[in-house]
């Protein structure tokens, strides 16, 4: 055999056949997008400030962190490194929605569910609050809290609380009634019900809560922070729309369209596969 | 068995509600029941006739309202692990191996980890499900799921183990082969069971005494004893016993009665 | 009938939801009317600016009615979200069934195609802006762009998930190419074509909202931010109560039970 198809096999056997075709063939398309992107720099069918050369979205990093002053200032926010700023501002409102936003979510989501009045008539409240998108609250918000972070951050926490609490609270519901009383018919307490089914049981629910939260959070704060923000991605892209700077806005949309991505499925569905998968469950989300 | 009365129900009549026609539903109607100590109690009958409500009123689930139910001397207020229970769909909990379903009911009491563990390591040997501690309910048969929920009540060392139709659901073979197993289990945990079937063959195989309920409103119409000692409770022998046959076939009489019953209507 | 089938019958689900979910909804309607006077009366100062009344909002509206302003955002919103979103939908059924008839096909297009998914149509915006400016044209590209790529990749998902020994008991009929297509993958496929296109609708319903509050075309969407501008709040509430109830509208009465019919008459097979 050949040194290249020793090489080959290898390579196949230590990544398996079928996932090395899937990403090969898969980032043929990503390829082509490039090159053309690449080929319209040179041959200029669109203008540069239709569509920027990749080179100069590359760029574009390093101009707008040029007067930051160092990695320790950029982690502590200072004013000139605009572009690690707006990234972590961005996160930030999502990691601080989130740590609040979830616990809640569930804790209120489970004490609903557990009780069936309750969550009949609470199902109508959630539906609603879910279909007022969250981009929706974004003139009201301004309203009570004016342009700024607060705004941001309620729209992304507000996003957050309705879905997963609706979802918690369906999910718990859904538990099968028999599997608390084998609990109870052992000396299982009230708590005891809580942690050792309803929460589990609920597992798959909150969940898919979570990745759609995300999902629709993550948009409704890039939204939010275009419309009533004074920092953040969105802001930034936003901004840089208006002052026609079209390289800023090419990587302003790359990075938020990375950061979704990794977070998803990277965090989340890694999350999703320890529990629900490993226990056996599905939920098909409502 | 000794002259001890481990469960005492006592005149218990019990209605409901029907969800969607609003009448009241007779359910039970004058019960009058002791299990002691070490007995195997099989409640047979037809369809309906209540049986699955009076477990579900022993273990605590279900409130009543008229009669008396102890189990000990103590009044029967809500469930609890005194009255352990074998549901017909299992409900061992999906997220949950199975050595931590098993000794779900010593967590819940505090017991420390190693002697839970070791008890637990007794219950899964017992039950047949040696090497399968680690799995996950949805890798195992209906079967061994079965044998988890049974292993789970008995490991909690429930004073009464209460048991809902728990061989309904499983195929023909696995059936004889838990009943099989039951048999065996009982011999060597000396365990007081109440035990709920509407298989004739099954409640005079198992069973000390049964319970011959009417149709609803669920009334006791007799009872059967069976007298053959537990080591002879085998398939292979128990076809040919005339004390087994004899009373099956009574027993089978009687609940044709309540069913044919039902049939002229 | 035995209790089972009486249950089912859409005459059993209809009396069960008059008297509990009619019921149980008018509580709940009059309740939050209730406890939204409470807090804008009571809890809340300046509660013109903050959280108008129920009454004012109601005012508000007929106002809006009356002038023939209201009707007319709505419908324009509506438009757009109908117009783009069914161009969106309509382009990316035959799409996605294309690309799903043939595995190397598929597999290339899926990742593209799930990465331009989750590039919301809201992050594209500045980017349609910067080309064409704050007009429909850009509201329109937004919606099309929001819609088109959720039903794609859930027809090719739903495509590439049709069982291999349908497709092989068709051949064995000796059904041609063609014919194996319009009777296997096609029906295969429609329980994905109904999810998809909720999705897509569900996905193009905000953008439409967010497009419209961006770029200041009127509608919806401009109806509630001008009304932040105007310090006219009791637009802000009236714009958003009338989002959140034609989406539930449109959702449960409307896409869920297509969706639902559309599996439960096609659904042999898992998506």
């Amino acid at each position: 055999m050949t040194t290249l198809s020793k090489v080959s096999i290898a390579i196949q056997k230590r990544f398996g056949r079928q996932r090395l075709r899937k990403t090969i063939l898969g980032s043929i398309p990503f390829i082509v997008l490039i090159s053309l992107w690449e080929l319209n720099t040179h041959f200029v069918w669109f203008e540069p400030i239709e569509i920027p050369p990749l080179s100069h979205v590359w760029e574009a990093i390093f101009f707008l962190q040029s007067d930051c002053p160092g990695f320790v200032a950029a982690f502590e926010g200072h004013y000139e490194c605009q572009l690690s700023n707006h990234i972590l501002s961005s996160l930030g409102r999502v990691v601080l929605a989130g740590v609040v936003g979830i616990p809640c979510g569930i804790a209120f989501g489970i004490l609903a569910g557990m009780n069936r009045v309750v969550s009949g008539y609470l199902e109508p409240v959630g539906i609603f609050m879910n279909s007022v998108s969250g981009i929706a609250w974004i003139p009201l918000a301004i309203v009570w809290f004016g342009v700024g972070w607060e705004t941001t951050l309620f729209i992304m926490l507000n996003t957050i609380f309705w879905l997963i609490f609706f979802n918690t609270m369906m999910g718990v519901r859904a538990v099968p009634k028999v599997l608390v009383h084998g609990v109870q018919t052992m000396g299982g307490s009230y708590l005891d019900t809580i942690r050792h089914v309803y929460f589990p049981g609920a597992m798959p629910a909150i969940i898919t809560g979570m990745r759609m939260s995300l999902g629709f959070g993550w948009r409704a704060l890039i939204a939010a922070e275009m419309i009533g923000g004074d920092s953040g991605l969105g802001f930034m892209i936003f901004v840089s729309a208006v002052e026609f700077k079209t390289e800023e806005v090419f990587l302003g949309v790359i990075l938020i369209s990375l950061i979704y991505l990794i977070s998803d499925r990277w965090m989340l569905v890694p999350l999703e596969k320890w529990t629900i998968e490993r226990w056996g469950l599905v939920w098909k989300p409502t | 068995m000794s002259g001890e009365a481990k469960l005492i129900i006592q005149d218990l009549c019990h209605h409901y509600p029907d969800e969607y026609t609003g009448e009241s539903v007779h359910a039970l109607e004058g019960i009058n029941l002791q299990v002691y100590d070490n007995e195997f109690v099989a409640i047979v009958g037809p369809s309906g006739c209540g049986k699955t409500t009076l477990l579900n009123i022993v273990a605590g689930l279900l409130p009543y309202r008229e009669g008396r139910a102890m189990v000990d001397g103590v009044d029967i207020r809500g469930p609890g692990p005194d009255r352990g229970v074998v549901f017909q769909e299992h409900a061992i909990l999906p997220w949950r191996t199975v050595a931590r379903n098993i000794g779900h009911g010593l967590e819940l009491q505090r017991v420390p980890k190693e002697e839970t563990r070791r008890r637990v390591q007794e219950y899964i040997d017992l039950v047949g499900l040696t090497g399968f501690e680690n799995r996950y309910p949805h890798e195992l048969s209906g079967g061994m799921k079965q044998r988890v929920a049974v292993a789970r009540t008995l490991c909690a060392d429930p004073v009464i183990m209460l048991m809902d139709e728990p061989f309904a659901a499983v195929d023909a073979q696995t059936r004889i082969t838990l009943q099989d197993e039951l048999n065996r289990i009982v011999m060597a945990t000396r365990k007081t069971i109440l035990f709920i079937t509407h298989s004739v063959e099954e409640a005079a195989f198992l069973g000390d005494r049964c319970i011959v309920f009417s149709r609803r409103p669920g009334r006791i119409k007799t009872e059967i004893k069976i007298d053959i000692p537990r080591e002879e409770r085998v398939w292979s022998k128990m076809a040919t016993n005339p004390k087994f046959t004899e009373a099956r076939d009574e027993i089978l009489r009687l609940v044709r009665q309540e069913v044919t019953v039902d049939d002229e209507h | 009938m035995t209790s089972i089938d009486y249950q089912q019958t859409r005459r059993f689900k209809l009396k069960k939801f008059a008297t509990e979910g009619a019921g149980r909804l008018i509580i709940f309607l009059i309740g939050s009317v209730v406890l939204w006077a409470f807090i804008s009366a009571f809890v809340v100062e300046r509660p013109d600016r903050y959280l108008p009344s129920p009454l004012s909002v109601i005012l508000s509206s007929a106002d809006m009615l009356y002038k023939g302003s209201l009707l007319s955002f709505y419908s324009d919103t509506l438009f757009r979200l109908v117009f783009g979103g069914s161009i969106g939908i309509l382009i990316g059924i035959p799409v996605g069934l294309l690309l799903g008839l043939n595995r190397t096909v598929a597999d290339m297009f899926y990742p593209l195609l799930n990465f331009f998914q989750s590039v919301s149509g809201i992050a594209i915006f500045p980017v349609i802006v910067i080309w064409f400016g704050n007009s429909d044209t850009t509201v329109l590209i937004v919606i099309l762009y929001t819609s088109f790529f959720p039903i794609t990749f859930n027809v090719l998902s739903g495509v590439r998930a049709v069982p291999v020994r349908y497709i092989q008991a068709a051949r064995t009929l000796g059904a041609s190419r063609m014919q194996v297509v319009r009777d296997v993958l096609l029906p295969g496929a429609m329980p994905s074509i109904a999810v998809g296109t909720r999705l897509s609708i569900g996905f193009a319903w905000r953008a439409v909202i967010a497009g419209e509050m961006l770029a200041g075309r009127p509608g919806l969407g401009n109806m509630i931010f001008s009304g932040q501008e105007f310090d006219n709040t009791a637009q802000i509430i009236l714009g958003m109560v009338m989002i959140g109830i034609t989406w539930i509208v449109l959702d449960h009465f409307l896409l869920r039970p297509l969706e639902a019919d559309t599996i439960e008459r096609w659904g042999l097979v898992q998506r």
